[in-house]
């Protein structure tokens, strides 16, 4: 083990960190200083201090934005860790054909997200879709082109559909790191289903289910194709997200000011979630220190 | 509805539970397979049967979309082209420098390392959304806009994080003895790198790789920021198909949807364990 980082080593660690600084770090350090301008396209800035803060704050469109991703986003992510865990003990129990399941359950991942919109929007579609028109049969029709809360319902059905296999995942390896000899000693003490799970499998995938928890609340409020592609932010602007909304200011009205200081928040915001688990990490990588 | 199977299926084997679990387990196929699955069939079936309803289970498959698709719909397998020079591009990108730099992560223990790869890991999870907004006047104006190079940059940037971790890791397990030996024997640390390291750390970059390319084949923000003609992806032209569509195109877009798919499912389907592998590997565990 090397102590110190010699010149082979350098080169090594620099295509990687070139990499990061151009694509990651510069441009999202950038984002800050063009959300204190004016700009067309992101050329031509003139500095504008917060005036572009107090615009987006003035927006009852950016409101509307945060409160549909918050919500959307928190839906999504506790669904997917209840299913999710619910899947990964109903695995361990033993399912039928194990491994054909593992491959079915892992299939959503492999689909491109306009991929899984397609199949979604057509088979909930109330007019021709298979499952659209059967709800409609039942009475339970939902017209969601038309009303922005069930439009965002099933954007929440598909990014549910489509991470389950991630959350499953993640749940299911911390499930199975739990030694087999605790659950046996749980046996020979006589305990209930209902008191190895409260008492044992619970608390023992406590650290799983907090990261999986982050991961998911992190990688969900980026959300934007399933959003875009399915209802366009609308009806009138009312199904929008906040990335809906930044790509909406920028990339169709050139408001690059706006676009940034809504970026700049989304990035806070980011941060902020995944505080916990950098400060976690942290303390670990501190503790397994030489 | 899942616990009472577990309760179930743990307390005896009895019927009730065995039911039980068929139940769960239909519940789960459908649920994870049936939009894929809607879709394949579908592209089998012609145009008049897609919509029928109820839908038909039983049908007399047919390949006409798929030769239509061949004969008419040129611009669809420009795109494939392009998603493949794409995926492949970014993922050899991605496992070559997340190679090197895994090899240092593992090999030398410094501050200043444990700090970079703490902040590799806070950076990854920032919106890509946000890095549009700068790249896009920079790309155009380094005439590098509707290139494939940019989405292999951007594709591989946001995946070295993990990349670098997995290879950390699976390189971890590699006796140092094995680095000392071949040095000693007057192999350069490159060579080193190539004849001994590689081979053993080959689980892990395959691992990374599956993530790498099955995100790069699918991806939508980026490419719908970035492309505009020449470097169109296979996503970004279903989208377009997807909204113009009318009448009977149907079935040749679900041919191309299918043609799509095809390669990355069986991808993830045969590269499950390393997929396992790599997630436990990668910055979850760390």
């Amino acid at each position: 083990m090397m102590k110190r980082l010699d010149a082979p080593a350098w080169a090594m660690l620099a295509p990687v960190h070139l990499l990061l600084a151009t694509v990651i770090t510069l441009p999202s350090l950038y984002v800050f200083w063009l959300s204190l301008n004016e700009s067309t396209w992101g050329t031509g800035l003139s500095f504008v201090g917060l005036a572009n803060y107090r615009e987006i704050f003035a927006d009852p469109y950016f409101w509307r934005a945060t409160i549909n991703t918050l919500i959307l986003v928190n839906a999504i992510v506790y669904v997917e860790i209840l299913l999710g865990l619910g899947l990964a003990l109903a695995f361990v129990g033993g399912l039928p054909a194990p491994r054909l399941m593992f491959a079915i359950i892992l299939m959503p991942y492999a689909v491109s997200e306009v991929v899984g919109v397609l199949a979604w929007k057509i088979l909930m579609n109330p007019s021709h879709g298979a499952i659209g028109r059967t709800l409609e049969l039942m009475g339970l029709g939902m017209n969601w082109s038309a009303n922005p809360t069930l439009g965002l319902t099933l954007v929440g059905v598909i990014s549910v559909w489509h991470h389950l296999p991630f959350t499953f995942l993640l749940l299911y390896a911390g499930r199975l790191a739990i030694p087999a000899s605790v659950y046996e000693a749980a046996r020979i003490d006589g305990a209930t289903p209902w008191q190895t799970f409260r008492r044992i499998t619970f608390p023992l995938l406590m650290p799983a289910l907090l990261i999986t928890m982050i991961f998911r609340l992190v990688f969900a409020f980026r959300i934007f194709s399933e959003v875009w592609l399915l209802t366009r932010g609308g009806p009138a602007r009312l199904s929008e997200v906040l990335a809906v909304y930044l790509y909406t200011g920028a990339f169709r009205n050139g408001e690059f000011g706006a676009a940034a200081a809504t970026g700049w928040i989304m990035v806070a915001a980011s941060l902020l979630i995944a505080s916990v688990y950098l400060y976690k990490m942290h303390q670990r990588m501190a503790s397994s220190d030489p | 509805m899942t616990g009472r199977a577990r309760k179930s299926g743990w307390s005896s084997p009895a019927q009730g539970g065995r039911l039980f679990r068929y139940l769960i387990a239909a519940i789960v196929a459908v649920w994870s397979a049936l939009p894929v699955l809607f879709i394949v069939t579908s592209s089998f079936k012609s145009s008049l049967e897609i919509f029928s309803y109820p839908p038909k289970f039983v049908w007399t498959p047919t390949v006409e979309h798929y030769v239509t698709l061949w004969n008419e719909w040129d611009a669809f397998f420009a795109t494939m082209h392009n998603s493949l020079i794409i995926a492949v591009g970014a993922t050899l990108l991605a496992a070559i420098v997340s190679f090197l730099a895994g090899y240092v992560y593992s090999r030398y223990r410094t501050q200043a390392l444990a700090a970079s790869a703490f902040y590799m890991i806070a950076i990854r999870l920032l919106p890509p959304i946000v890095v549009t907004l700068p790249l896009f006047p920079a790309v155009d104006m380094l005439g590098l806009s509707d290139t494939h190079a940019v989405l292999i940059l951007l594709y591989a940037g946001f995946w070295v994080s993990l990349y670098t971790m997995i290879m950390k890791t699976f390189i971890d397990e590699i006796p140092i003895e094995l680095d000392e030996a071949a040095i000693v024997d007057g192999a350069t640390r490159l060579q080193t790198l190539v004849r001994v390291i590689g081979p053993l750390a080959l689980q892990g970059m395959m691992a990374g790789a599956i993530f790498v390319f099955v995100f790069a084949w699918n991806e939508y923000l980026f490419a719908l920021i970035f492309t505009t003609q020449n470097a169109k992806t296979t996503p970004l032209v279903i989208s377009e198909v997807m909204d113009a569509i009318y009448g009977t195109d149907w079935g040749v877009l679900f041919a191309g949807v299918t043609v799509q798919l095809a390669p990355v499912l069986a991808l993830v389907i045969l590269g499950q364990r390393l997929l396992v592998a790599g997630l436990t590997a990668g910055s979850v565990k760390g």
